[in-house]
């Protein structure tokens, strides 16, 4: 049904149909989004300075193993074959509660830092410098989407706004050639639920998730779904500016009206940037190859990676990229209930290579010094196996208790850890970060308290931390 | 909106300070009641009561009051100086925020002074509004106040009451009203905003023609009286439900048969039902009328809202899901009905209005009956459809005795040639339930009869079913299951198929099950499959290579001591293992059900293939019994080919038309079994739990038990519903819904006739329509409110009076030419010194399209429409965003099939909300992606080449006369001679379709003034 265009028609199409005016400001980061069209600054954001401007997430769906990526527990081997001293029943998703199990991959200090991370992930590993993980994350649900949901909205249930909407209402968008809050799935599928995980949920509809589709037009209805010419795409956007004028003039000034005409402008300025910005040929072999685009294994990962940067480059507030697709078997995510050794390794080749490249690429551009990288999983797995109880199984069922993820970049100090399980690394011990917690630091990072940035619904100023988070300033520079 | 607080707070303050002065008997009991509590009420509880009070200090009781809190004693009696409330009140360390005005000191230094009376033993921390929080004395908790509408400022301004309130407010902030919009605009206004759809031209013709008074009148009766009013107003409803059609979460099931809700909501508005009845039986209206189809739809309000079905074995992981799915719905309630947020009292006593959570306990537990799932009423057949069921049994009885006479001899001839001359040794164990599938879904050595579910069929004595939605399910066991056996002959579509089930015991609601499934775990192998897994293991055997070619018996024992055996063809499969305790079943609470693993339908639960036959023994079959099942079977067995192979041509031939019979007769009984039973998404009550007190909300933390019944900051009703801590759930949700609907309750009415006004306005009188509670707004016009409330009681409570008095006010009739200098004084208009513009909403705009268009199906009610594709991957569902077909007219949006995973790029750019998330107040944005979506979307441009169509049809191939049609069509009004002459340049140049689509695009269009 849409016409796959070239690049050359888009600029043909693009360069022919706008106005002179809108043309000269084109790929300009012109000053349109002002304090006044940002509800957040009606908030007093920012109200504190802010050390990062932009966000890239990465979401890593199912469930990643902490203590066979970050998690270091050096006393696991010991207990390798024993079983769960514990009284307690722990709250696993099939509560089969096999032997304790070792971690399958070996663990190393890396880079100057020392920070412990297992060969899991060997590119990773080597900017180990640049990490700052957390390893004492605690979840409310042990449930993949109540889980999910929590970790990008704080709340469990749907119909929340999530982080990047929160974080697109109170900040805006550098630019208005793109949309402020981009998602980007995993080319195996959308994660479970669809469009519900990147929802603004009651906050205006501009703050929704955008995907930026592999398939089709990159996003939705950019360009006529016929073939139409420039000539005759300007004539109809004159006449239609024609109209408004004398519409307006005829009912009175009126700032929605007024506004409405503008955004025919910011359209057509969009329709330019959204395929340049996409472009992914424009850089350099050596950048391509570095984000592993050159191999089947990571060109999807490497491609949403470059195209991110891309993205923050020219503007975009939140980005967010899926590793990951929707449950069930054969796995397509780190749900590793059956096969560790296999699931991780999968998931993990697919995206080592192009995260390690992304962080190299944002510091040597410069970027990283006001970028947040932010790489996060819905919890993580068990010590003991998903087994019989007297079996070491090969899989790990959900743990909500204890595990880790990092973040990098803006504001941060680089190269350590925070936070500890305990010895056989099942539940957090010391300084537990809630999501709620972890929300409130990267809005704080972003220069927004979180107990300020607010959108009244039915009966509460709600807020993306709901009542609880404390920034975590020990991680902070 | 604020600015109305600090009056009231005034008002408060007021009356604190007056009667400071006029103390009548300072060591009075009295005195205490009248001052000092309202005081410590006000100042001092909102950190000085409960448990967890600051500093240990509990003002509420005398007792702890006295004993004072962590700093020693608080009060003596009668020595000021030695008392430490006061050395903190004096100095203004107390309260921390704002000390107490010296006339406030003067009270509690009184009080001091003669001894500390106390009064009436508890002080209510609820009882008075503070400068955080409501109380009991809260404007909206109060009796509706008679109210008598003012004389008008502008004389002679004004048609209706409404009019007097409005202006008597306005002229007070110094505004003057705008003049009546002309009659174009009027009508175009009163359409959309009473059936969300532009006039027709002959509608806009027949109105101004209409030279009588009251032609605005009439004109409003027509259209209150249009079907489409209920559509329109329904789309209202809706979005405050947070209606969607899928579960949401992780697996996100459609919901097929949950439009019977909407379609109920649109026509009871239609009917102009009284809203107490309106809100009665979305309630309750399944236990109020256990029998009425319609009462039973209307409670798919109760189960509109998202629902997660992916359940861990974990039990408190599974309640606490439960206590949140139950806040949701207790929050839906009370914010739709009440506007209250009973919802926040969940882990402690409401922040901000007086609710305790004991009562949000109280309020909840009469909700906790409710569950999700579908119903399938039962409808009378008619007298003719019962004589033809008869007759076509009867028939049915028939052929089959036929078919018999003519097999039978063949069959048992080819059994005897086979076993050499001898019957049949082997003797097979007997089942407790045996289905053949020969021609029906019958138990054929009981009565645990099965039904066929998704069109699942009936062939070759197999039943078919396709892995999507087909199924077949018995009525529950009456008998307990403890040791049993399951057993079936099978034969797969394809050995790659995951996770279908065979046959399965299951409890009637899926959560506990025990069944045949295939290759879920493992790839091409048989598995005992259970509730998560928590009966699973690998029976470690090969892989599964016939089936797919020929029938397989499996057969799965579970033994008394927990240990679960395969069998295949006979013999054992793979190793036996015990995963811990057998599972039971109690009598009537468990079914059998066939090619699904459990239920609800969908995912990898559906089996891909045919099922000869099945058997469900009360017992643990021995290895020889199963091994005697599977070969009686094979010895008795004759497939069709060998049967066919010995008859004559001529009982072929006789065969094939019975055949061809058996088929038309079960098509016909099918249809009329069908006719017989609605199935609908709607609200199945269940026996509820006895609710208890969780600690901060948690599951693991449950206190005292408590009883279901109503809030008591609220008049009206009694909050005591009388009902026992185990009361069934029919008596739960009537005492409900009765006192909701209390003729007393202030808020019922105030927030149903806010929602009217705001919806004709843009903004309510109370800004947010859902919460009349603390940090909800104020009502710009109280006195208006409580009017509007009286006037929907006097008429009976039904909504098309009051939308009647609010169009035909002059208010509602004012143009809305924008005005500086008013704007300077009152930019958000809501002294309504004018009508505020609005753009359409996302479903009004592709509505209208289709009107202009004439591409609108104007059908009301039915199952509705897709613009997704729907594909399960996984086990999750997915919604792909379609286009719509050119080819035939389509429905209005509120028929749109609305899946919470998959929504319309399009209506969602527009600001359509997100179905799972209440809306009672949407926003209206505008974005650079609604330009791009209106220009470009498939849609827009298959309806300008219709609008275009339709024009020339009409006006044929001028083109200033085909302008003038899309004027007349698009914006309600005749072009003007400057606008053809541009638009003809245009249209000569670049066509007609393409001038529509600049129409659809522009303001006029878009905005209604």
């Amino acid at each position: 049904m849409h016409p796959t265009t070239s690049r050359r028609d888009f600029l043909d199409f693009c360069g022919n149909s706008l106005t002179g005016t809108a043309l000269a400001s084109l790929l300009l980061r012109d000053k349109i989004a002002t304090a006044d069209s940002v509800p957040g600054a009606a908030m007093g954001v920012p109200h504190l300075p802010a050390k990062a401007r932009r966000v890239i997430h990465l979401c890593l769906f199912g469930g990643v193993s902490q203590i066979d990526s970050f998690d270091y527990k050096p006393e696991l081997a010991a207990f390798h074959g024993k079983s769960l001293q514990s009284e307690e029943r722990p709250a696993t998703f099939f509560n089969q509660i096999g032997l304790i199990r070792k971690n399958d991959w070996e663990f190393k200090q890396r880079g100057n830092s020392g920070l412990w991370i297992s060969d899991l992930f060997p590119h990773l590993a080597e900017v180990a410098d640049e990490l700052t993980v957390i390893r004492s994350m605690v979840a409310d649900s042990a449930n993949h989407t109540p889980a999910t949901f929590e970790e990008n909205s704080g709340f469990r249930l749907n119909g929340f706004p999530v982080m990047g909407s929160w974080i697109s209402y109170g900040l805006g968008c550098e630019t208005d050639n793109l949309p402020g809050y981009v998602v980007l799935p995993d080319a195996r599928g959308l994660p479970a639920g669809g469009s519900i995980n990147w929802s603004n949920g009651f906050l205006p509809a501009q703050h929704q998730g955008v995907t930026f589709q592999t398939k089709g037009p990159i996003i939705h209805d950019l360009f006529p779904s016929r073939s139409v010419t420039s000539e005759h795409e300007t004539a109809s956007r004159n006449l239609l500016s024609h109209l408004n004028r004398s519409h307006l003039h005829a009912a009175g000034t009126d700032d929605s009206m007024s506004a409405r005409m503008k955004s025919y402008e910011l359209a057509a300025k969009m329709q330019l940037a959204v395929p340049m910005v996409s472009e992914l040929n424009q850089e350099t072999a050596a950048t391509r190859n570095m984000y592993g685009l050159n191999n089947e294994d990571t060109t999807d990962f490497g491609s949403r990676c470059l195209l991110s940067r891309r993205l923050l480059e020219q503007g975009v507030r939140f980005v967010q990229l899926y590793s990951g697709g929707s449950f069930g078997s054969p796995r397509i995510n780190w749900d590793g209930h059956e096969d560790m050794k296999r699931n991780h390794s999968r998931e993990a080749l697919r995206l080592d290579q192009p995260v390690a490249a992304l962080l190299k690429d944002l510091r040597q551009r410069g970027m990283l010094d006001d970028t947040l990288v932010l790489c996060t999983t819905e919890f993580g797995r068990t010590p003991f196996t998903q087994s019989g109880a007297e079996n070491i199984g090969a899989g790990r069922d959900h743990n909500m208790y204890g595990f880790s993820i990092w973040m990098a970049g803006a504001g941060l100090k680089h190269g350590i850890s925070y936070g500890s399980t305990d010895d056989i690394g099942w539940k957090t011990v010391e300084k537990p970060v809630h999501w709620h917690d972890y929300h409130a630091t990267v809005l704080h990072l972003l220069g927004i308290d979180h107990e300020r940035l607010t959108y009244y619904h039915n009966g509460i100023q709600r807020r993306l931390t709901n009542v609880h988070g404390e920034v975590v300033h020990e991680i902070l520079a | 909106m604020r600015q109305f607080f600090s009056v009231q707070h005034l008002c408060l303050l007021v009356t604190v300070l007056s009667s400071a002065i006029t103390v009548a008997d300072e060591s009075s009991v009295k005195y205490f009641d009248r001052h000092v509590a309202p005081l410590l009420a006000q100042r001092c509880l909102s950190c000085h009561s409960g448990d967890e009070a600051k500093g240990r200090l509990n003002l509420t009781t005398q007792k702890t009051a006295l004993r004072g809190g962590e700093s020693g004693a608080t009060i003596h009696p009668g020595m000021l100086n030695e008392s430490l409330l006061w050395q903190y009140v004096e100095s203004d360390e107390m309260p921390p925020k704002k000390p107490l005005s010296a006339p406030e000191k003067n009270i509690l230094k009184n009080w001091i002074t003669n001894g500390a009376v106390w009064g009436t033993e508890i002080i209510d921390p609820f009882r008075f509004s503070t400068d955080e929080r409501a109380g009991t004395d809260w404007w909206s908790l109060q009796p509706l106040k008679p109210s008598v509408p003012p004389t008008s400022p502008n004389s002679g301004w004004g048609k209706n009451p409404i009019d007097a309130f409005v202006d008597a407010r306005r002229s007070v902030a110094g505004l003057h009203p705008a003049p009546e919009a002309d009659r174009r605009t009027l009508i175009r206004r009163l359409s959309f905003d009473l059936l969300g759809l532009p006039p027709t031209p002959a509608m806009i013709n027949e109105f101004l023609e209409d030279t009588s008074d009251s032609a605005y009148e009439h004109l409003t009766d027509r259209l209150l009286n249009s079907a489409h009013y209920g559509e329109r107003w329904a789309r209202h409803w809706l979005d405050i439900v947070r209606f969607g059609e899928s579960n949401g979460f992780e697996y996100d099931q459609p919901r097929d048969n949950a439009w019977h809700y909407r379609n109920w909501v649109i026509n009871a508005l239609n009917d102009d039902m009284p809203y107490t009845e309106f809100v009665q039986l979305q309630l309750a209206g399944d236990v109020l009328f256990p029998n009425d189809r319609q009462a039973a739809a209307a409670t798919g309000f109760l189960v509109a809202g998202p629902h997660n079905t992916t359940l861990p074995a974990n039990d408190n992981m599974r309640m606490t899901m439960q206590q949140e799915e139950l806040e949701e719905l207790a929050g839906i309630v009370g914010q739709t009905f009440l506007g209250l947020t009973v919802n926040c009292a969940r882990c402690h006593d409401h922040k901000f209005d007086p609710i305790s959570q004991k009562e949000y306990y109280q309020f909840a537990a009469t909700l906790t009956g409710v569950t999700h799932g579908e119903r399938n009423l039962k409808v009378k057949l008619s007298p003719e459809q019962l004589l033809r069921t008869q007759k076509i049994t009867e028939r049915s009885a028939a052929i089959r005795a036929q078919v018999e006479a003519i097999e039978r001899p063949v069959i048992e001839t080819i059994i005897r040639e086979r076993n050499h001359g001898t019957a049949p040794t082997t003797l097979p164990p007997t089942p407790y339930a045996a289905w053949n599938f020969d021609g029906n879904f019958n138990d054929t050595s009981g009565d645990l009869h099965a039904t066929a579910s998704g069109n699942a069929k009936i062939e070759d004595g197999c039943l078919v079913v396709n892995g999507n939605n087909q199924y077949a399910a018995t009525t529950p066991i009456n008998i307990a299951l403890h040791e049993k056996t399951l057993e079936a002959w099978v034969k797969l579509d394809s050995l790659s198929q995951r996770g279908g089930g065979v046959i399965s015991i299951q409890k009637m609601d899926g959560t506990v099950f025990d069944a045949i499934v295939f290759g879920e775990r493992e790839p091409q192998r048989w598995m005992a499959g259970s509730n998560s897994f928590v009966r699973t293991q690998s029976f470690q055997a090969t892989e599964e290579s016939a089936a797919a070619e020929r029938f397989v018996q499996i057969a799965i024992v579970y033994q008394a001591d927990g240990t679960i055996i395969g069998y295949r063809d006979g013999q054992p499969y793979g190793q036996a293992y015990r995963p811990g305790n057998l599972q039971s079943y109690e009598a009537g609470t468990s079914q059998i059900i066939f090619g699904m693993r459990h239920s609800p339908a969908g995912g990898n639960r559906m089996l891909a293939g045919r099922i000869q036959r099945a058997r469900l023994y009360n017992k643990a079959l021995s290895a020889a019994e199963v091994q005697g099942s599977a070969a009686a079977a094979d010895i008795n067995y004759v497939s069709r080919s060998q049967l066919l192979a010995q008859l004559t041509p001529a009982q072929r031939s006789t065969l094939e038309q019975l055949n061809i019979e058996t088929k038309a007769l079960e098509t016909e009984l099918a249809a009329i079994n069908a006719s017989q039973t609605v199935s609908m998404y709607a609200c199945v009550s269940t026996k509820p739990g006895i609710t208890r007190l969780l600690l901060r909300g948690d599951v693991a933390n449950a206190t005292e038990e408590l009883s279901p019944g109503g809030l008591s900051a609220l008049a009206g009703g009694s909050p005591n519903f009388g009902l026992e801590r185990d009361s069934a759930d029919a008596d739960r949700r009537t005492k409900l819904a009765n006192w909701i609907t209390h003729e007393d309750n202030p808020l019922f009415t105030r927030v149903i006739v806010n929602r009217l006004w705001h919806y004709h306005f843009g903004h309510g009188l109370v800004k947010t329509p859902s919460d009349f509670g603390f940090n909800g707004g104020l009502p710009s016009h109280p006195e208006l409110l409580d009017w509007l409330a009286q006037y929907l009681k006097a008429n009976d409570y039904r909504l098309k009076p009051l939308h009647r008095i609010i169009v035909t006010s002059a208010t509602y009739r004012q143009a809305s030419r924008f005005n500086a200098q008013a704007a300077a004084i009152d930019a958000s208009n809501q002294f309504l010194w004018r009508k505020s513009p609005v753009r359409m909403e996302a479903e009004e705009l592709r509505d209208a399209i289709l009107v202009a268009t004439n591409q609108l199906d104007e059908t009301v009610g039915g199952i509705g429409y897709r613009d997704v594709r729907h594909y399960n991957f996984k086990g999750s569902n997915f919604y792909e965003s379609i286009t719509e077909p050119a080819d035939k007219k389509l429905r209005r949006t509120i028929y749109r099939f609305s899946p919470r995973g998959g929504s319309n790029p399009f209506l969602n750019t527009f600001d359509c909300p997100d179905p799972s998330a209440t809306t009672p107040d949407r926003a209206s944005t505008t974005t650079p992606l609604q330009a791009l979506s209106l220009m470009n979307n498939d849609l827009i441009f298959d309806m300008s080449d219709k609008f275009a169509e339709r024009v020339k049809r009409s006006a044929g191939d001028n083109a200033s006369q085909q302008i003038k049609l899309v004027y007349e069509i698009a914006y309600g009004r005749p072009a003007s001679d400057g606008e053809i002459k541009v638009s003809t340049d245009f249209v000569e140049q670049h066509g007609l379709p393409s001038f529509c689509r600049v129409i659809l695009n522009s303001n006029e269009f878009l905005y209604v003034r």
